[in-house]
Formats: structure tokens, C-alpha cells, sequence
């Protein structure tokens, strides 16, 4: 058996390889790796974990029920107070009021919906702001210009 | 300036380090792949593994989104609502409104002033416009998906339920996926450097809530539905109408459907 020599070798180097390979796999590819398909399946769970920011439909309704009714007989019932106001996570955490909900008093705000505008459809009132307040060439439209007539009850209760 | 400096080593190196991981890894799971393949299809079919903080069994759902154009009125409350849900840096979009007007004698002028969030201005194309209407877009959450299959480290993965998510400690930022993106839908986030997406908001969907942006449309334009939940209306629209979805000639198999969409719609 002259040859005993090579087959040991060969033998020996495809353990090594072997090892090498078992080990370094065990190093290099993330736990949870593989588990539900080629990608690291713990990433599924920390999409989960992230907390909402926008509160459920009708969280609102729990502290403002008076607003709510108000607006539920309105035209802008469909419209979500977090839509013009600011997220609920800005305003309550853990079901205690942490600051005040921030109020967009901006005609912006207005015109992003009302502004009338080419292939606009016709599901929402929608006037030329500049000249729905009659402005002349040059002037600006005045930050608060909507509020100033179209009050709180006015667009809660439209 | 000295910080940013010695932000961009760091991140260097991560890279490096990174890569050194994904390449060794891919090639090692090459070499041992039959095991993770076997054990990938037994959880996802099961659903028995549960993690995470609620009971929520990916298996029993399978999301899908109708847009109907001619509810649109481009108000950018979607646009809006998503940066406020998913911490969105300026200037980028997991979702957008694109404005479409075609001239009587066929010319398109498409426009997205920043993504839509705020508002558009009343046109100024100097055309005879004959048509003109508001697209939302966002992440098609293909089921044959471009984007994960260009990944070259398993970072852009489909999950049990159709949401095409992102792993961003395992993303090296190559940016592949950006370009793979057939629908524009992905970007490098400018902090993280990391690929991000729309995730069809999945950490609400797994507490019963809906999407920011379906929560947020005043007009009910935009629709979420599960076509795994018995006797869902999303579903049935998809079932029942004429849908559309975009680049069909693709076969990315997306799962947001249009409905009273026009052929100019890419």
C-alpha cells in the first residue's frame, strides 16, 4: 500500500475543509437565518416591534367625544383628525397626554384638498384661493387666511 | 466636518465588514443551503412560530391594495401621513402622488412636486389639457419582486403574508435593488445608508390597524384588503372589476391594483 499516504492526505484536507466550512457558517450567517426563506427571519419580528405613531380610527373619540359627534354629522367626517392635526403619539403615551396637539392654522392646509385644480375631481369643494379672498396680482395670500372666516365649529361642523 | 469624517470611516468599515459577512455567508449557506431550504418552506407553511410581542400568524393573511384614480383630489394627506407614521427623511418617498395631464393632441406632462406632500399648485402647462388626473404610487409588493431577487445578501426578503420588507441590519447599502426597482419604489435612506421602502406599514397591520396612507385618504381612494379574510370588499373589487396594475409586461406580479386607471400610467 504505497499510495496509503496520499489517501490519508486527501482524507484529511476535505475534513479540514469540512470543519472550515461548519465552523465559519456557524460565525458568519445571522441566527434565525434561513428559518422562513433566504433572509434573517428575526427581521420579520422587528418590523413587528416598531410602535404606530397615527393612533387606531377612532382614538380620538376617547378624550374629544364632543368634537367627534360634531364632526360625525359633517361634511368632513371622512376626513381623519390626524390628517390636519398632528400624530396622536405627538400628543398621548400610554393614555396620558404628553403635549399639545399641534394645530396647522395654515390656508396650505386648506388648499392641499380645496384649491381647485385641472383633473381634480369634483368630490370635494374646491375654489381658486387667491381669487376666492379677491386678492390683486402681487399680494400674498395671508398665512391664516382661511381660519379668519372658516372658524373651528365651521370646519369641525362644515 | 472632523465628524462627519470619521462617521464615513466607520461606515466604511462597517461596509467592508459587512460585505466580507454577506459574501462569506451567502457563499456558506450556498454550500448548506439544502438545510435552510427545507426548514424555510415547513415554518412558512405551518405558521407555528410565533415571536414577537402579539399574536399574529402571517400565514392566515395575504395583503393587497386597490387605488382608485378617480377618488384621488391629490391632496398628499397619504404622503403626509406616511412620513409621520415611518419617520421618512425629507425629500424621500415610500409613497407619492403623481399628476397626469395629457393634451388633447397627445402630449403627457407627468409632475410629483415633492412627492405631492405638499399639495399641488394649480397647473401651468400652457396645453390644451383634455384629461388630467392624480396617480398614487407606492411599493407594489410584487410576488415575483426584482428587488429581492437582486439582493445579493438576503437583506430584501417577501414575508409569509406578501409585504416586501427590508432587513436593515443586514443591508450593505449596494443599492442594487434601487436600480432593480422597475416602479421607483426604493431608496438609500441618507442616515442609515440602508435600502427603505414602503412596509405597507407592518407594524400596524400586525395589530389589526390599517395602513397610514389608506387611514389617512379623505376620499377612500386608496384601500387595503387581505384576500386570505373571508368575504373581504378589497378583495372582492380585485375579484369582481376591471383592475390595472402598472407595467404588466413585467410579470412582477404586483399586488396593488388600479382601478379607473388610463394607459399613460406607468
Amino acid at each position: 500500500m504505497e499510495h496509503t499516504k496520499h489517501i490519508w492526505r486527501a482524507a484529511f484536507l476535505l475534513i479540514a475543509v469540512l470543519t472550515f466550512v461548519i465552523v465559519g457558517r456557524h460565525f458568519l450567517v445571522p441566527k434565525s437565518f434561513g428559518e422562513a426563506g433566504y433572509y434573517r427571519y428575526d427581521a420579520l419580528f422587528e418590523h413587528m416591534d416598531k410602535e404606530p405613531r397615527h393612533g387606531a380610527p377612532d382614538a380620538c373619540a376617547d378624550c374629544h367625544d364632543d368634537i367627534a359627534a360634531a364632526k360625525a354629522g359633517g361634511k368632513h367626517a371622512p376626513v381623519k383628525c390626524e390628517v390636519c392635526h398632528d400624530v396622536l403619539a405627538s400628543h398621548v403615551k400610554d393614555g396620558e397626554k404628553v403635549a399639545d396637539m399641534r394645530i396647522n392654522r395654515s390656508w396650505e392646509l386648506c388648499a392641499y384638498c380645496h384649491q381647485r385644480l385641472v383633473g381634480r375631481p369634483a368630490l370635494v369643494a374646491q375654489v381658486d384661493i387667491r381669487e376666492h379672498l379677491e386678492l390683486s396680482a402681487g399680494q400674498a395670500i395671508p398665512a391664516e387666511a382661511c381660519v379668519q372666516c372658516h372658524d373651528k365649529d365651521a370646519i369641525h361642523h362644515p | 466636518m472632523c465628524e462627519r469624517k470619521d462617521n464615513k470611516g466607520s461606515s466604511r468599515r462597517d461596509f467592508l465588514r459587512m460585505a466580507a459577512q454577506g459574501a462569506g455567508g451567502m457563499a456558506l449557506v450556498m454550500v448548506g443551503g439544502g438545510h435552510s431550504l427545507v426548514s424555510a418552506n415547513a415554518v412558512s407553511e405551518g405558521g407555528s412560530d410565533r415571536r414577537g410581542p402579539m399574536e399574529y400568524d402571517p400565514s392566515k393573511h395575504r395583503y393587497l391594495y386597490v387605488i382608485d384614480v378617480d377618488k384621488c383630489i391629490g391632496c398628499g394627506s397619504c404622503v403626509r401621513a406616511c412620513e409621520r407614521e415611518n419617520q421618512v427623511p425629507r425629500h424621500f418617498f415610500r409613497t407619492w402622488i403623481e399628476r397626469y395631464q395629457v393634451s388633447r393632441t397627445g402630449e403627457v406632462y407627468v409632475d410629483s412636486p415633492n412627492g405631492g406632500h405638499d399639495g399641488f399648485a394649480p397647473s401651468e402647462t400652457g396645453a390644451d389639457i383634455s384629461k388630467a388626473f392624480f396617480v398614487p404610487k407606492l411599493c407594489n409588493h410584487c410576488d415575483n419582486t426584482p428587488c429581492v431577487q437582486l439582493c445579493p445578501v438576503g437583506a430584501s426578503f417577501v414575508s409569509p403574508d406578501g409585504v416586501v420588507l427590508v432587513d436593515d441590519k443586514r443591508c450593505i447599502g449596494c443599492s442594487y435593488c434601487v436600480q432593480g426597482c422597475p416602479y421607483g419604489s426604493r431608496f438609500i435612506h441618507p442616515e442609515t445608508h440602508t435600502a427603505s421602502k414602503c412596509t405597507l406599514c407592518y407594524h400596524r397591520l400586525v395589530r389589526g390597524e390599517s395602513t397610514a396612507c389608506v387611514q389617512n385618504c379623505p376620499t377612500g381612494a386608496r384601500q387595503l384588503g387581505d384576500s386570505r379574510s373571508l368575504g373581504d370588499k378589497v378583495a372582492e373589487i380585485v375579484a369582481t372589476s376591471k383592475v390595472h396594475v402598472l407595467k404588466p409586461e413585467l410579470h412582477t406580479e404586483p399586488k396593488c391594483f388600479y382601478v379607473n386607471s388610463s394607459r399613460e400610467v406607468r
